[in-house]
C-alpha cells in the first residue's frame, strides 16, 4: 500500500480500465467464434491488442505497489451471440466499453495517465470505427457531452 | 451666480492631474489595470477552437475542389462542427476578445500546398486528422479533469476518421 489519495485514485481507475480489457478479450473470443474471412482475422488481431492492453495495464498497478484484479470466468453477453451480425455488434459493445473505460482514466488517473488514456481511447474508437464502418463525435461519452445540445454554431 | 472660487481650483487641480496621469507622471497604475491572467485550459480551449476551424475550412475546400468526395467527407464535417460547438460552449468569451493565441501546431500541414488529386486531398484530411488528434493528445495535462475527457474525446473521434480515410486499413 502505496497511500497517497491520488495514488489510489489512480490505481483504481487503472483497475476499472483493466476490467474493461479483460470483458473485452472473454467478448472477442464469442464474436471470433462466428467471424469468417477478414472479420474473423480482425476480431483476432483485435482480442490481441486488448491482451496486450490488459499485461500494460496489469504491469502499470503492480508498478503502483497494486495487485491487478483478476478477470471473470463468463461475463453475462448484453445479447444473444448467434450470427456474425450479431458479432459484430458485440464487438462494437466490446469497444465503445473500452473506450468509456479510458475516458473515466483520462480524469481519475492523474495528469501522467492522461496521455497514456488518451491514446488507448484512439485505439478502441479506430477499431469501433471499424466494425461499426462510420465514427462517433464523442467517443467514450454515453451520448453528446453537456453544453452541445443547445449550442447554435454561428456559421 | 459668481462660482465658488475655492470650488473652481479644486476642479482645476484635479484635471491638472488627470492630464499628468494621461502624459505618464508619476502615480501608480491602476491594480486591475492589466487583465487577469487566464487559466492554462483557457488558451487551449480558444487553440483547440482555432484548430477546428481550420479542420472545418480544410473540408470545405476540398469538398468543393473535389465534388465527388462530399458524401464521403459529409458526416466526418458534420462532426467537427459537433466538436467545435462543444468547445465554443465550455468558453465564455468576454465581448470584443475573438480566439487567438496559438502555441498548438497548425492543424492542417500546408507545406505540400493544397493537395491536386482526390487521392492527395483524402490523404491531406487525414495527415490533418492526425496531427490534431496528436496535438491534443500531447496537452492534456494542463487542463482540467473535465476538460481533458472532452479533448481526449474529440481526440479519439479524430483518430477514428482518420483511419476511416484511409479505408480502415491497420
Amino acid at each position: 500500500m502505496t497511500g497517497t489519495p491520488e495514488h489510489s485514485a489512480a490505481a483504481g481507475a487503472l483497475q476499472s480500465a483493466l476490467a474493461a480489457e479483460n470483458a473485452a478479450i472473454f467478448g472477442y473470443g464469442v464474436a471470433g467464434a462466428y467471424l469468417s474471412g477478414a472479420q474473423r482475422a480482425a476480431a483476432t488481431a483485435f482480442w490481441n491488442d486488448h491482451r496486450s492492453a490488459g499485461d500494460t495495464l496489469a504491469a502499470m498497478l503492480r508498478a503502483r505497489g497494486a495487485q491487478p484484479a483478476a478477470a471473470g470466468d463468463a461475463y453475462k453477453l448484453p445479447f444473444p451471440v448467434h450470427t456474425a451480425h450479431d458479432a459484430v455488434s458485440l464487438a462494437i459493445f466490446l469497444e465503445d466499453g473500452v473506450t468509456a473505460a479510458y475516458l473515466g482514466l483520462v480524469a481519475g488517473g492523474g495528469t501522467g495517465l492522461r496521455g497514456f488514456a488518451a491514446r488507448a481511447m484512439q485505439d478502441s474508437a479506430v477499431r469501433s470505427s471499424y466494425w461499426r464502418g462510420s465514427c462517433q463525435a464523442f467517443p467514450g461519452f454515453p451520448a453528446s457531452p453537456p453544453g452541445t445540445t443547445h449550442v447554435q454554431l454561428v456559421q | 451666480m459668481s462660482a465658488d472660487p475655492t470650488r473652481r481650483r479644486v476642479l482645476a487641480v484635479a484635471a491638472a492631474t488627470a492630464a499628468g496621469v494621461a502624459g505618464c507622471a508619476p502615480g501608480r497604475a491602476w491594480p486591475w489595470a492589466t487583465p487577469p491572467t487566464q487559466a492554462a485550459d483557457v488558451g487551449m480551449l480558444k487553440d483547440m477552437i482555432v484548430a477546428e476551424n481550420a479542420l472545418v475550412a480544410a473540408y470545405a475546400r476540398v469538398v468543393s475542389a473535389f465534388p465527388v468526395l462530399a458524401a464521403a467527407a459529409a458526416p466526418l464535417l458534420r462532426q467537427h462542427q459537433e466538436h467545435l460547438a462543444a468547445l465554443l460552449a465550455r468558453l465564455v468569451i468576454p465581448a470584443g476578445a475573438g480566439p487567438s493565441a496559438s502555441a498548438m501546431p497548425r492543424a492542417h500541414p500546408a507545406a505540400g500546398g493544397f493537395p491536386a488529386s482526390e487521392r492527395a486531398a483524402v490523404a491531406y484530411l487525414r495527415a490533418a486528422e492526425r496531427a490534431q488528434a496528436a496535438g491534443l493528445t500531447g496537452r492534456l495535462a494542463v487542463a482540467t479533469p473535465s476538460l481533458a475527457q472532452l479533448f481526449a474525446s474529440i481526440a479519439a473521434s479524430e483518430a477514428s476518421h482518420a483511419a476511416l480515410l484511409a479505408g480502415n486499413q491497420r
